[in-house]
């Protein structure tokens, strides 16, 4: 019989990261699923008793604790053959309301824990010569929102360590790829993070987030539903090698090229229709 | 009457800042060169003779340095109209070998630091009701390459700032654009910091890091110098309204449109087997 293929998925105590260990261990993965709160990690637990997922603590801002993790799936196992790079959150807010920590705190865990975690488990994917790294992005990596700027900031930056990496692993037969999806229902927006100083009496920015909320909040309600990026990933997964990066819905397509055809201009016009606050207070000439 | 435009730019002991601040001071602007290390001020000191160009220590990674620095040329010239943020470095190495102090200090200057000058002088162009705020990003905004992985992502962080924040400031007449430069011949390369354990000869990637390190040493000479970045900086500065983006140089216009044009599979060919050499040669 063929050895089950073990994947590590992190940050899968909710949202992206729960569905894809329930759809991974339907598929037939033995998945280590982490969690960085054993408060929060509930329903993994639940999902656990049914099927192949084995909970795992590991926060990926803490060096000590990825390692910790990871020699501790390497030892059970002899090996990680998917490694989906999950883990993130949204940091909200105008970049003037944004403190030196509030973005810190969104680039060490969507940006430098995605590194960590790579760096742990890469050594041994080189060693054998094989091995799937799939990093969860975003489409806000290729069309930057007012109001959330340092979150656009990190999935950027993941796009450019997944263009310099999927090069860099590949002559040793390890396959790196993005999953870049749009708007989809899951605890993102309950999760997201408001900056220290956002909506603070003092913010000129108060009235523009306000109105953000309320259009992220409405959009919201039309996200596509989670299964559209299992499906996605699962896709990914069968490719051997995969393609540098997948969309998931048509509206994301249409983002992107968007965003690749339209000059800046006319994209930040389209931009300012959709965020009505994003305007020049009148016109110059 | 003081009509006079008053400009701050950051990293301007070298390369592209300081051919920036020169520039910018022998238009007429009153400059406020700043930079990390007074000591290293020598060259534009004596380079600026006779301009209006004032030297301030800044360090970016320091809040009380950027907050300082800021204060003091508010004090000087009771403005701020152009910002610049000018100041970064490169770091050299494969993506999976750099240890976290490594991935924050890169961090720290290009990304943080950039964000914070820039925090600390939005109050005061809102006020003015009128700025301009210039990023150097560069061509590794737009793409990335191995060897140099987490520069391309600070610079791509960068791209991303500048698109949002170019949007979240307009309602205050505030206009914020980012400019490109290709392969500039500048001190870069004393401005790198290579990766420590491709230093120390423990790195699995050795052989392809030292063959893109020779490649990066020795740029063509038709590769254009520090001073073409200056004057799309200055372009920038007295268009009407500024453009999103400058790109400086050939490779900095034609990379990314070849790269809109072709299928990412079909670009990743192109990329892959030129890296597939760095990992044969020599």
């Amino acid at each position: 019989m063929e050895p089950k293929t073990v994947a590590l998925i992190t940050g899968a105590n909710s949202g992206f990261g729960l569905a894809l260990s329930r759809a991974l261990a339907r598929e037939g993965l033995k998945v280590y699923a982490t969690y960085r709160s054993p408060r929060k990690a509930g329903f993994l637990w639940e999902l656990s008793r049914a099927l192949p997922v084995y909970p795992i603590l590991m926060d990926v801002k803490r060096e000590s604790s990825v390692q910790r993790a990871v020699r501790q799936v390497l030892k059970r196992e002899g090996r990680i053959d998917v490694l989906l790079n999950n883990a993130g959150f949204v940091m909200a807010g105008f970049w003037e309301d944004l403190s030196d920590k509030d973005v810190r705190d969104q680039f060490e865990t969507n940006v430098f824990g995605l590194l960590r975690v790579t760096r742990a488990v890469l050594p041994s994917m080189r060693r054998r010569g094989t091995g799937k790294i799939l990093n969860i992005g975003s489409i806000a990596a290729f069309a930057a929102v007012p109001g959330l700027g340092a979150y656009s900031a990190t999935k950027s930056a993941v796009s450019a360590l997944t263009e310099a990496l999927r090069l860099e692993a590949r002559p040793f037969g390890v396959d790196v790829a993005e999953v870049n999806p749009g708007e989809i229902k899951t605890a993102i927006v309950r999760n997201t993070r408001m900056g220290e100083r956002v909506l603070s009496a003092n913010s000129p920015y108060t009235p523009f987030t306000r109105q953000f909320e309320a259009f992220a909040k409405e959009r919201f309600n039309h996200a596509a539903p989670v299964e559209s990026l299992v499906k996605m990933v699962l896709k990914a997964l069968s490719h051997s090698p995969m393609k540098r990066r997948y969309l998931v819905k048509p509206p994301d397509y249409a983002t992107y090229f968007l965003r690749q055809f339209l000059p800046d201009s006319l994209w930040e016009w389209i931009v300012s229709r959709m965020f009505p606050w994003s305007r020049f207070p009148q016109r110059k000439f | 009457m003081e009509n006079r435009q008053v400009a701050l730019i950051t990293g301007c002991s070298t390369g592209i800042g300081f051919e920036t601040a020169l520039l910018l001071a022998r238009k007429g602007h009153r400059v406020f060169a700043t930079l990390r290390n007074p000591e290293k001020a020598g060259l534009l000191r004596e380079a600026a003779r006779g301009l209006d160009l004032e030297i301030l220590p800044l360090d970016v990674d320091k809040p009380a340095s950027v907050k300082k620095a800021v204060a003091a040329a508010l004090q000087g010239a009771g403005r701020i109209d152009a910002l610049v943020n000018n100041a970064g470095w490169g770091a050299f190495g494969a993506v999976e070998e750099f240890s976290d102090a490594e991935i924050r200090a890169q961090y720290e200057t290009n990304v943080f630091g950039l964000v914070r000058v820039t925090r600390e002088v939005l109050p005061l162009m809102r006020r003015q009701k009128r700025g301009r705020i210039l990023h150097i990003g560069s061509l590794a905004g737009k793409m990335a390459f191995a060897g140099i992985g987490l520069y391309c992502s600070t610079k791509h962080a960068v791209e991303a700032a500048t698109e949002s924040l170019r949007l979240e400031t307009r309602p205050f007449n505030i206009e914020v654009a980012v400019v490109e430069p290709g392969t500039i011949r500048t001190p870069f390369k004393t401005n790198r910091r290579i990766a420590k354990v491709f230093q120390e000869g423990r790195s699995a990637y050795r052989k392809p890091m030292e063959n893109l390190l020779r490649f990066a040493n020795h740029p063509s000479p038709s590769t254009p110098g520090p001073e073409k970045v200056a004057a799309v900086v200055w372009k920038a500065l007295q268009s009407k309204r500024m453009a999103a983006r400058y790109p400086v140089g050939a490779d900095a216009v034609w990379l990314p449109f070849l790269r809109r044009l072709m299928p990412d599979s079909l670009f990743d060919r192109v990329l892959e087997a030129r890296y597939a050499r760095f990992q044969q040669l020599g």
